[in-house]
């Protein structure tokens, strides 16, 4: 569960990335994130990994004040939380299973645990024929999916996208939100940033639309809603 | 445990051969700065040989007054062992004044044996003190005791001599830190740059939550290795250069007071501490540059 209380958010050059923003996100919710460029998603998904602290107000994360987390704790409860990037973010000296691998060998997991999972997540992103590919022999939407089976090797609660189809053709994307709905169909929170007006046109869910770092509305039917 | 450990071996050497050229560059850097410690280790080492020679070897030589009871010298003896810096007082009697004269006369010795029975040589104390810089000071505080009748010391010089050394060793000292501040900013630099590489490495390994420390074990082992691979030369140069210098000189400067350390261990010591610099350089070098990019920016 993610609970926003009164959030504000005012970096060290005077930018007020986020005022007065409340917002709960419970277990097993699909949301959308929409805004423009600068409206404060960015800053958004900051609080919520552990990067930026609040100037002020509460956020919370499966019952953990993530602002007044001590500064050696963060990779622990970054373990909690998955996510995926617009840029894929892959290492392209290892191998398509190497780079899931990648993720729980440096949280230690033990081997034969790891050579199990990534068959698993292999498996969910349906790149099971592509386990022994480099990254730079997959298309677009195959390394997005990658990025995504990486972020929930771990098994995170919360799986945080920030524009997962940002790159990615029409066709790549519905592939992508048909992925995040599989991960969130099995108990995984999703919490989706995006601009991508069509997509959230087709694929209804509850959308959040941040706007000068304010909440300017949360319809929990969905759908994209035009300034009057 | 295990498995962590040689994973962060392993690629720590994957660092080190990534940018071979940069990592042999900051060694070369450590060699230089290695070899330069180890000549003035040497120097300073035996320094401090020499000095502890010259302090043995220092005694104030303290004369009684004629007029002081022979009941009396025990509590004249107390008084002075009170002084600071004074190690120890021994009491030498008229007798044993003149076998003392008769033994450094050498040959012609036996001719004052005819002083035996009316001897005019004052009681004397034999005194050692702590170290060789404060002389003149104890000096005179002796020369004040009532019942004194004079005191004497090696002179001015020893104590000019001694102050000259512990000079030498201060500033040999200064260099070996400022040198070693230097190369801990090489290798610091080095690390850097094995950082930037991996930068993207980095940034994934915190996003799923690896460890700060897990993280930073890596650069830190390479650092490490980058020391003691500077360490090597400079090892070998001082074990060869020193036994040669030894063999040469054949263990000493001018006199026996001058005496040189033995090579075994005295080369050897400096070798580990020339390798323990190597390391500690690499560990605070490469834990700088880790900590300052890691540092979060909450």
């Amino acid at each position: 569960m993610v609970h926003l209380q009164n959030v504000y958010k005012t970096y060290k050059n005077g930018v007020n990335a986020l005022n007065d923003v409340s917002i709960d996100i419970f277990d097993g919710e699909f949301v959308y994130i929409i805004g423009e460029t600068g409206s404060g998603k960015s800053t958004f998904i900051k609080l919520l990994d552990g990067e930026e602290i609040p100037t002020k107000g509460l956020v919370e994360v499966n019952g953990v004040n993530v602002g007044k987390l001590r500064f050696s704790k963060v990779p622990l409860y970054r373990r909690n939380i998955g996510v995926v990037f617009q840029d894929y973010r892959l290492l392209e000296r290892k191998t398509v299973s190497e780079n899931i691998a990648f993720a729980l060998e440096v949280i230690n997991k033990p081997r034969r645990e790891i050579r199990k999972r990534v068959r698993e997540v292999l498996e969910i992103i349906d790149l099971a024929d592509k386990a022994k590919s480099f990254p730079d022999e997959l298309s677009g939407g195959q390394q997005q999916r990658v990025t995504i089976g990486r972020a929930i090797a771990n098994k995170p609660r919360i799986l945080i996208a920030d524009e997962p189809t940002g790159n990615l053709d029409p066709e790549r994307s519905d592939e992508i939100i048909k992925l995040l709905e599989k991960i969130n169909g099995n108990g995984t929170t999703v919490i989706m940033v995006t601009h991508d007006i069509n997509l959230v046109e087709k694929y209804r869910k509850r959308t959040i639309k941040i706007e000068y770092g304010h909440v300017v509305s949360d319809l929990k039917e969905g759908g994209y809603v035009h300034n009057v | 445990m295990f498995r962590m450990i040689s994973r962060h071996f392993k690629e720590a050497f994957q660092g080190i051969f990534r940018h071979f050229a940069m990592a042999v560059s900051s060694a070369s850097a450590v060699t230089f700065t290695l070899v330069l410690v180890s000549l003035l280790t040497l120097i300073v080492g035996n320094i401090s040989q020499i000095t502890r020679n010259i302090e043995e070897s220092i005694a104030i030589y303290a004369t009684i007054a004629e007029e002081v009871n022979e009941d009396e010298i025990p509590s004249l003896q107390r008084q002075l062992e009170k002084i600071e810096g004074i190690i120890s007082v021994e009491y030498s009697d008229k007798d044993a004044e003149l076998d003392r004269w008769i033994a450094s006369q050498g040959e012609n010795g036996e001719y004052y044996e005819s002083y035996r029975e009316d001897n005019p040589l004052p009681r004397a104390f034999l005194i050692r003190v702590a170290s060789g810089y404060s002389l003149t000071a104890i000096n005179d505080r002796i020369r004040q005791v009532h019942g004194m009748q004079d005191s004497e010391f090696g002179g001015v010089t020893t104590e000019n001599f001694m102050k000259i050394l512990a000079g030498v060793r201060r500033i040999g000292y200064l260099i070996i830190a400022a040198l070693t501040i230097l190369a801990i900013f090489m290798i610091s630099n080095t690390i850097k740059i094995t950082i930037y590489n991996r930068n993207k490495e980095i940034s994934i390994m915190r996003q799923v939550g690896a460890s700060n420390s897990y993280i930073r074990q890596p650069f830190v082992i390479e650092g490490m290795f980058i020391g003691i691979m500077g360490a090597i030369i400079p090892v070998i140069v001082t074990i060869v250069s020193y036994r040669y210098v030894y063999q040469e000189m054949g263990g000493k400067l001018l006199s026996n007071v001058l005496s040189l350390l033995p090579v075994n261990p005295f080369a050897y010591q400096v070798s580990a501490f020339l390798v323990l610099i190597g390391i500690v350089v690499g560990l605070i070098g490469s834990f700088l540059s880790v900590n300052k990019y890691l540092r979060w920016r909450r």
